[in-house]
């Protein structure tokens, strides 16, 4: 089908595990990011048969980042912080990604019509959506690549513009 | 469930909308048991409230009855309406704060949720940490505060010892204690973290509930001897410290709790919850004295 999630996802893609901790998925983000060129924000969680099981995403590991007691020591501003952001990420890297994961998982067809993977992202706030088959995982579908589809189309038959670059260099 | 919290105290004017929390950490009733374990984990609360798909509020699911559910041997997809306690108590944002205290206090519940229109939809919850921020902030607004009189306040603060503050005594197992013994163990004493010794005594870990739920996430039998699980190293303070290192300790650990020991690491003596200490802080002055919270349990 034309204009489906089919047009848009990315079939190489990059997978963590459950046992894998925090840490190592923080590694994984940024050897995607390398690898593909494009900064990762987020992954799909699978199972030793390749199963999706979670997704997750760099919510996931800021709340796991988020201290139980700020609200607390919001309060107390008397007290020295030098060092917590060092101590509590060291904390939450060893956090397992099976703990903090997203198990609610939205995903679509390689022939959902893009309109709905659109409704579907702005709907339930979401920048990638994996894209299974049977379940079998066959891409992901990031918000930005979809976009990047919507411009071309946007800008066709479009006349001259005369739009203004500002560049105070 | 709802209190009508009406009463007058020391607070008068403070009201529960100034300490709840807005964000409610919820579940649907159909929601499994591995999500509220991974829920309670990721969010860092105690407790989620299950509610129905039009957002009525059914129950409660604290870790106290998840680690239940991994003592009664309840599978990982048990739905959260076969284990939440209900129906869960409600006040209201216009309540007195001191009052909202006095039922928590009454009814040994550690928090109670805030409906607004319709009832029985939680727009906030309330729980003792949440009161004891603002207890803080109170105290720093109010004239006749010993802290708000600069460093003579400050000084003092810093002079107050973590013996003074302490819950005396402290629960401990042996580190070859199964998973089963030492839920046991919390469940009858309602503790929220308990002591690993060697067989020798020395002060090896320390197993909170948020480690046993996630022992039963990981699939961890729970004849599982607790060493497998316990927290190393046991982050504790000398008795004489000051009050003030031993609450940066506790937020530097992300922990609500301190070991307290006496002179050698190995002699532990009792606990100091961040409860504890922050409500100590909030106040010396009569009034607060007469609003200290009294947290539930030993």
């Amino acid at each position: 089908m034309a204009d489906s999630a089919r047009q848009v996802m990315d079939t190489r893609f990059f997978t963590l595990r459950p046992g894998h901790t925090l840490g190592q998925a923080a590694r994984a983000f940024v050897e995607a990011g390398e690898a593909t060129g494009r900064r990762v924000f987020g992954m799909m969680v699978v199972d030793h048969q390749g199963k999706l099981v979670g997704m997750l995403s760099l919510y996931d590991i800021l709340l796991a980042i988020r201290p139980k007691h700020i609200h607390l020591w919001g309060e107390m501003q008397d007290l020295d912080l030098e060092g917590l952001l060092d101590r509590t990420c060291r904390q939450a890297a060893a956090l397992r990604v099976g703990d903090v994961m997203t198990t609610d998982l939205i995903t679509v067809e390689p022939d959902t019509h893009l309109l709905r993977v659109i409704d579907l992202m702005l709907k339930k706030h979401v920048r990638r959506l994996p894209v299974v088959e049977q379940g079998r995982i066959l891409g992901i579908v990031y918000l930005s690549r979809v976009f990047e589809y919507l411009l071309d189309r946007l800008t066709v038959s479009l006349p001259e513009c005369d739009w203004e670059c500002v560049d105070p260099a | 469930m709802l209190l009508r919290v009406d009463q007058k105290g020391v607070l008068t004017g403070v009201t529960v909308r100034e300490a709840m929390r807005r964000q409610v950490v919820h579940l649907l009733q159909t929601a499994t048991v591995a999500q509220a374990i991974r829920s309670t984990v990721k969010f860092k609360v105690n407790a989620l409230l299950v509610e129905a798909p039009d957002r009525r509020a059914l129950g409660v699911v604290s870790k106290t009855d998840l680690m239940g559910a991994y003592y009664a041997g309840l599978p990982l997809d048990t739905p959260l309406e076969a284990v939440m306690v209900g129906p869960p108590l409600f006040c209201r944002p216009e309540d007195s704060l001191d009052a909202a205290l006095e039922v928590m206090r009454s009814l040994r519940v550690h928090r109670l949720y805030v409906e607004e229109e319709p009832p029985g939809v939680a727009v906030g919850v309330l729980a003792y940490p949440d009161i004891v921020g603002v207890l803080y902030r109170f105290c720093h607004r109010c004239r006749r505060t010993l802290l708000k009189k600069g460093e003579r306040g400050l000084d003092l603060a810093n002079q107050v010892r973590v013996r003074e503050v302490m819950t005396p005594g402290v629960a401990a197992f042996p580190e070859s204690a199964s998973l089963y013994e030492v839920m046991e163990g919390l469940a009858a004493q309602r503790l929220a973290a308990v002591l690993i010794r060697t067989s020798q005594g020395r002060p090896v870990g320390v197993v909170s509930k948020t480690d046993l739920i996630l022992a039963y996430l990981h699939e961890m039998p729970p004849d599982t001897p607790v060493r497998e699980i316990m927290q190393q190293p046991v982050v504790a303070v000398e008795q004489e410290e000051a009050l003030e290192a031993a609450l940066r300790q506790m937020i530097f650990a992300d922990i609500h709790r301190l070991f307290v020991y006496k002179e050698r690491p190995e002699v532990v003596v009792g606990v100091l919850s961040l409860s504890d200490a922050a409500r100590f802080r909030s106040g010396t002055c009569r009034a607060c004295l007469a609003s200290r919270i009294k947290v539930g349990g030993p």
